[in-house]
């Protein structure tokens, strides 16, 4: 792909009505998202709704039945000619025999990188990582933690302008993942734009830009957390109160999960909570605590996908 | 709580039902050839036969005698020319037969020298013996060849004293019949010439070490063949295939790989037969690296081919042992093929271990120039190109879908 080709108006990368079908099986119907420039995005989905697909028809992996990808403004090829996208698979795609260093040097080598270009990415990775202290050993020895940093980093050495990451977190501690944020921060400041798939709805909506859901090979919704909500569970917060002992139910609630529970939903907190709160009491009721929730992506992820187990 | 770990083993077995009826098939399996291969036919006791180039520099029609006599013996099987279409056929002149067993086309000639007949009968001047021009590789042929030639040559003896005491004691003869008058006459004389061993310390242990070596090498490379399997399972051939290497050239680097190592597993095979058993290792350096070379090769794109076809590394493995196994029996690296009857051994040119302990006899045993070897450089550089091919169709299924 040749740099003048790329305009800044294009995104980073769009999937445009890509469909793939393994026998009977549909894993993409027309699904499309959009990846923009410097943006951070969580593709969430329920498990077999197509993302793992998705991902594997943007890396060239899968041949889309129908659709289109571009990259930077040009379409991508089915296979091949994707020297600017990285990729870093969920599982530990590391050689668990050879040190950190050599992991490093073998994918940057993988991916075209040859003499000192090699060898500054190779030091940069490793201070990236935080690892420079750890580079001769072999990675069958390191933490869980630091596995996935490797792993990121094997996959980023080639400074990709578009990167993939299937489930980057995974099983690693809460430290762990701080880091492994932190880096794709550095990466994202550095104009790499990052599709995450992920099921830690917490880290799509708190550390990702903009988060599309996909089920049944479908995009069904695309937007920042707020643009869900309002598409979906709308933008009121649930308020629950909890009754010392059962009494009659004020105008405005209805019947919580238990006995004691009462529930409404709130526009404005600071105008509504306080006239709620008279209701109660002057129905007679003794509030022993106050819960208020502002809609989350779970209750967007539910709303949208069911409850229903997909495996 | 045992009932438990047995039920627990058995289920486990169960739902591996391929590696179970390998467990079963492959004892069976392995029985059987080993059968065909001691035995010609299972249950018939059928030994192999001997075959021998007959020589008849003499001409007289007392050595056609003993010739014709050997030659209806049903363990031996004299050399017919252009795959036996002519028939048997005797020598005149020594030189054929011996270029023959040179060249391993024979493992025995008989050599009956001018002037046999007379020596023979006491007439002669001079004591003239028998020749077995042997190629040593096979020193059970050589004692039963010898073996029959004193007893077809004693009974022609002892039938030539029995006429002679015939002719000097007329009718009162008749109690000296053969079997009497042999115990009159002098064993015949026979002289067994090294023609291939000659001036070479453990001969035959270069066959045994290319034997083994060409074994080992296919399950070496087997092995290293399998981390492509490994690579699927972590994911890291994903990773692999979405950076600039491609599957042509991960196949290309991990053949090339694999035949350095095989390589140096041969070499150093043979550097430990010439350091302990004398193996001119040193003095045969050009020969054994063009087919070390070549072997290492065929068997880098053989073990490709196989992991390439397989699902997981289990599958690999019990599919390697029951291949490599199989090759290795009939292919001559357990038991020289020599021992194998005529059928067995044809059977066994399907297999490159069979070609490659060819060429390594060649150049070890025989001591024949490089282009000696073309048939079977031949054969395993085009088995290596053929199978690499195929291991790349096959890992197709690993790039896009």
């Amino acid at each position: 792909m040749s740099e003048s080709a790329i305009t800044d108006k294009d995104p980073a990368l769009r999937v445009r009505d890509v469909a793939k079908r393994f026998g009977s099986v549909v894993a993409l119907d027309r699904a499309s998202l959009e990846l923009r420039r410097g943006e951070r995005l969580a593709l969430l989905g329920p498990n077999g709704a197509g993302k793992t697909t998705l991902v594997r028809c943007i890396c060239g992996r899968v041949a889309p039945d129908a659709g289109e990808i571009e990259m930077l403004g040009e379409r991508l090829p089915p296979a091949g000619g994707r020297q600017r996208l990285g990729f870093v698979p969920q599982e530990i795609a590391l050689y668990p025999d050879l040190t950190a260093r050599e992991n490093l040097e073998a994918f940057g080598r993988f991916h075209g990188l040859r003499g000192p270009e090699l060898r500054q990415a190779v030091e940069w990775a490793l201070g990236w990582t935080g690892l420079s202290s750890r580079a001769r050993e072999l990675t069958k020895t390191f933490s869980g933690g630091m596995k996935r940093r490797v792993n990121i980093a094997c996959g980023v050495l080639h400074r990709p302008l578009v990167l993939l990451l299937d489930e980057p977190t995974v099983g690693v501690d809460p430290q762990s993942r701080e880091r492994i944020f932190a880096m794709l921060d550095e990466l994202r400041r550095h104009g790499t734009s990052i599709l995450l798939t992920t099921h830690q709805l917490d880290e799509a909506e708190q550390r990702c830009d903009r988060i599309v859901i996909i089920d049944h090979g479908r995009v069904i919704v695309a937007g920042t957390l707020s643009e869900l909500i309002e598409a979906t569970v709308g933008p009121k917060r649930r308020v629950t109160l909890r009754l010392a002992a059962p009494g009659p139910r004020p105008e405005g609630f209805r019947a919580g999960a238990g006995p004691l529970e009462l529930v409404a939903e709130v526009g404005d907190v600071a105008l509504e909570l306080p006239v709620l709160l008279e209701r109660a009491r002057e129905a007679g009721g003794e509030v022993s605590d106050v819960d208020v929730r502002a809609p989350s992506l779970q209750a967007v992820f539910i709303h949208l996908t069911g409850r229903e187990l997909r495996e | 709580m045992i009932g438990m770990v047995v039920r627990v083993g058995l289920l486990r077995m169960w739902h591996g039902r391929v590696a179970l009826l390998l467990d079963f098939a492959v004892p069976i399996a392995f029985f059987t050839i080993f059968a065909f291969i001691f035995g010609g036919q299972v249950g018939l006791g059928k030994s192999p036969r001997v075959n021998v180039a007959l020589v008849d520099e003499d001409g007289t029609d007392l050595s056609r005698k003993l010739l014709d006599a050997l030659a209806g013996q049903d363990t031996l099987r004299v050399y017919a020319p252009e795959g036996g279409k002519g028939g048997p056929v005797t020598f005149t002149a020594v030189g054929p037969a011996r270029e023959l067993v040179l060249q391993g086309g024979l493992p025995l000639a008989v050599v009956v020298p001018r002037g046999w007949a007379a020596s023979f009968r006491g007439t002669g001047t001079d004591a003239s013996d028998i020749q077995i021009l042997a190629d040593s590789s096979d020193p059970v042929a050589t004692q039963v060849l010898s073996a029959l030639i004193r007893q077809v040559a004693g009974q022609i003896r002892a039938e030539l004293a029995r006429q002679q005491i015939e002719a000097m004691l007329g009718p009162s003869a008749a109690p000296f019949n053969a079997s009497a008058a042999a115990r009159f006459t002098r064993p015949v004389g026979i002289e067994v010439v090294e023609i291939l061993a000659a001036g070479k310390a453990s001969p035959v242990v270069s066959m045994y070490a290319a034997g083994i070596a060409v074994m080992f090498l296919l399950f070496g490379a087997v092995g290293g063949a399998g981390s492509l399997l490994e690579e699927e399972e972590s994911q890291t051939l994903e990773r692999l295939m979405c950076s600039s290497l491609g599957m042509t050239r991960l196949l290309a680097g991990k053949w090339l790989l694999l035949t350095i190592v095989g390589v140096a597993q041969v070499t150093v095979m043979f550097a430990w037969a010439q350091a302990v058993f004398g193996v001119d290792l040193l003095g045969h350096l050009p020969g054994f690296a063009v087919m070390t070379v070549v072997t290492a090769g065929a068997a880098s794109s053989l073990a490709l081919a196989l992991a390439a076809a397989c699902r997981t590394r289990a599958q690999l493995n019990a599919v390697a042992i029951v291949l490599i196994l199989t090759m290795s029996a009939l292919g001559g690296s357990m038991v020289p093929r020599y021992v194998m009857s005529g059928t067995m051994r044809e059977v066994g040119r399907l297999t490159f271990n069979a070609w490659a302990l060819d060429g390594y006899t060649k150049v070890f045993w025989r001591g024949l120039p490089l282009r000696a070897l073309l048939p079977e450089v031949a054969v395993l550089v085009a088995a290596a190109v053929v199978l690499l091919l195929l291991a790349r169709l096959l890992a197709r299924r690993w790039e896009s879908v």
